[in-house]
């Protein structure tokens, strides 16, 4: 018996490794440890106010934060009994658009691609890919400022609030993040292109099962009332527990889920896979030359599945700073109840992220997040054994093994302190 | 003669990674603080890391398990100067807000009920210099690049890097914002260090202090202010402690007592 590990997996968000116990040739487990602290938010913000909630519960998360603040907007309004104003949920939407801009280009070239190319970081790829790793910094550079523009800050931005927002966004700081988004779709096609011709290996291919938030007006995006399920269900955000089943595990802090007893992603390539008729502009074009069936098997497809996410996201962002310019400040909306209860669910970057509320008195009574990087445990790490198991068998090098699980692992742009925000997991 | 660069390691404990996150926003200056510096260790950034002799070890997040304290030490021994970046290194984070009132483990049952778990010992997060010794602090959720960026490009040079002392409110007054507390608003600014550009009032929300405590010697007159402006001072511990953690109910405590001792 002997174990390959991957003690401090580089190149995700947060802490974490990869052990793999064999027996001989026998792979008898894989394992994505988890050596994030516990945290216990969850707990934290009990008895706080909406308010205080929505200050603290962003920090589970940097790269994430609007997502989280966006997921627990849409539960706490929900629970709360307020309409938010149509120009708050534009806003919201331009927001997410910024920060799927900015997740994107950071998890695709920075995160993932060296892999691909056989580098050890970004950094180091920059003598020979030199134009590739610069664009791919202007276009994080500009999600980036579009989270400012709409958030307050690139990071943990307090401006969207229940209700609306503290200030909306200036006539022309709009006017800028427009024409910006106009320059930058070349760029967006020119990594599509990069990541359409990247050779992904087949080592982890296997059935998959995907969900994502169904985006209303069968539009594609970001935020909605009800889950796609890709064996053609359909479920309600307030069912998310059916959906997601969390269970504590005797071996580990981690808390799993499971759909039906079965592994399930959420993701980029989910959406894509559940609502990529939907997409518009050269994204709907890229989207029709790239997608094939390996994409319902192999979680690696989710790199070009951001790329050309990224890209329709870039191209949305004009027609919504258009619809938010033509209408006028709206008046912030106040709770019309100070009991109730509400979930609220986001596709985040990597994944269906839910946030679900019980109010009483006005204060937080209980506080439920499952975040996409919990729900993605089970089949990151189903996918690895798989890889393990396949490549062991082609008598492949250790670290042929390793740098393959590793590909796995970050595909699914795992986001460790997201899983961790209440719990930490080690395992043995 | 061509100064070495100096080997820097970057470190990510209990927290969100936005700190390591904001070195990695800082896009136009990336390349040339990979050039700048040696960056031995960047784990969210790189896969070739070296662990060895370091002139600055930045740290990032709050310890609350065994195993990250041991290694939090075994960096402080190899490192000349260790810097606690954002505010859960400097303070502990939203994740110690209850820190020293004996809640924790009640909490944390509550998640875990009673499950055997095979886990390293875990324990309330706390700041890194409740364990180790800390050089320099740049506190900030996030850090702010300016200041992060200034204080690298001292260190650079060989020099001690200057960070802004003041609270919220002096960032405020060069902003022209107008004043929350004048509008009834409760603005966490006066008891809050400064360096985020007062993003939040300028915004016009209230500062949610997510910085920390300012370290400025005029707080005690601050903390007076917002009493006077009919805040209890049990709302105000409250409302700071979401990121000031112990160290703010530590710092108004004194406050209280330096009042008494004086009457």
């Amino acid at each position: 018996m002997r174990e390959l590990n991957v003690e401090a997996l580089a190149r995700v968000e947060g802490d974490g490794g990869i052990t793999v116990t064999l027996d001989g040739k026998k792979v008898k487990s894989v394992t994505l440890d988890v050596h994030e602290g516990p945290r216990l938010i969850e707990q934290l913000v009990r008895g706080m106010t909406p308010a205080d909630d929505l200050n603290v519960i962003p920090r589970i998360c940097a790269i994430c934060t609007l997502s989280h603040r966006y997921s627990a907007i849409r539960g706490l309004e929900k629970a709360l009994g307020i309409k938010p104003p149509e120009k708050a949920q534009l806003t919201r939407e331009l927001m997410m658009l910024g920060e799927n801009v900015e997740s994107n280009s950071l998890h695709t070239f920075l995160l993932a691609l060296p892999d691909f190319l056989g580098y050890p970081s970004a950094i180091a790829m920059l003598n020979d890919y030199g134009d590739d790793v610069k664009r791919a910094l202007r276009l994080k550079k500009f999600g980036n400022h579009v989270m400012a523009v709409t958030s307050g800050r690139i990071v943990h931005g307090e401006n969207p609030i229940l209700g609306g927002f503290g200030k909306y966004p200036g006539r022309k700081a709009l006017e800028e993040v427009k024409l910006k988004s106009h320059e930058l779709v070349p760029d967006a096609v020119r990594d599509v292109e990069l990541f359409a011709s990247l050779d992904y290996p087949t080592y982890p291919e296997a059935e998959m099962l995907f969900m994502s938030v169904d985006a209303p007006k069968k539009q594609f995006g970001f935020a909605g009332e009800s889950i796609i399920i890709s064996n053609g269900k359909q479920a309600d955000v307030e069912d998310y527990k059916k959906l997601t089943n969390e269970r504590i595990v005797s071996h580990s802090f981690a808390k799993r889920s499971l759909y039906q007893d079965k592994p399930y992603t959420v993701g980029a390539n989910a959406r894509l896979i559940n609502m990529g008729k939907r997409l518009d502009g050269q994204a709907a074009d890229m989207f029709k030359e790239h997608y094939n069936d390996r994409w319902l098997k192999n979680p690696l497809m989710n790199n070009l599945a951001q790329a050309i996410e990224m890209l329709w996201s870039l191209e949305h962002i004009p027609d919504t700073v258009d619809k938010i310019m033509s209408l006028e400040d709206p008046p912030i909306e106040k709770p019309t109840r100070e009991n109730g209860s509400g979930t609220g669910a986001v596709e985040a970057p990597r994944g269906t992220l839910y946030h679900h509320y019980d109010i009483k008195n006005g204060l937080i009574d209980t506080a439920d997040i499952i975040t996409p990087t919990a729900q993605n445990l089970d089949d990151i790490e189903r996918h690895m054994k798989l890889t393990a198991e396949r490549m062991l068998a082609d008598d492949k090098k250790d670290e042929e093994v390793r740098l393959g699980l590793e590909m796995v692992a970050r595909a699914y742009d795992p986001c460790i302190s997201c899983a961790t925000h209440l719990v930490t997991l080690k395992r043995i | 003669m061509t100064r070495q660069s100096p080997k820097v390691g970057v470190y990510g404990f209990t927290g969100c990674a936005g700190d390591q996150l904001m070195i990695l926003n800082c896009e136009d200056q990336l390349v040339d603080l990979f050039g700048a510096t040696e960056i031995r260790s960047f784990v969210m950034a790189k896969s070739d890391n070296h662990e060895g002799e370091l002139d600055v070890a930045f740290i990032e997040g709050s310890i609350s398990t065994e195993e990250q304290l041991k290694r939090l030490k075994e960096i402080r021994e190899r490192s000349k100067v260790m810097i606690a970046i954002g505010t859960c290194a400097c303070h502990g984070g939203p994740q110690a807000m209850k820190l020293g009132e004996g809640k924790w483990e009640e909490m944390y049952k509550k998640v875990y009920g009673n499950a055997k778990i095979t886990v390293s010992k875990a324990f309330e997060a706390q700041p890194i210099d409740a364990f180790v010794k800390v050089d320099m602090y740049i506190p900030g959720c996030p850090i702010d690049k300016t200041e992060f960026l200034g204080a690298v490009s001292k260190l650079v040079a060989g020099r001690h890097p200057y960070l802004l002392k003041a609270p919220v409110c002096l960032e405020c007054r060069w902003k022209e914002n107008p004043c929350m507390l004048y509008a009834g608003r409760f603005c966490a600014g006066p008891l809050t260090k400064s360096g985020c550009g007062a993003v939040c009032p300028t915004h016009n929300l209230p500062c949610v202090g997510c910085w920390g405590p300012t370290d400025d010697l005029n707080v005690s007159s601050e903390y007076q202010l917002l009493k006077e402006k009919g805040y209890d001072p049990d709302e105000i511990i409250k409302k700071i402690k979401k990121f000031g953690g112990a160290r703010v109910a530590q710092l108004v405590k004194d406050l209280e007592n330096k009042k008494e001792a004086k009457t």
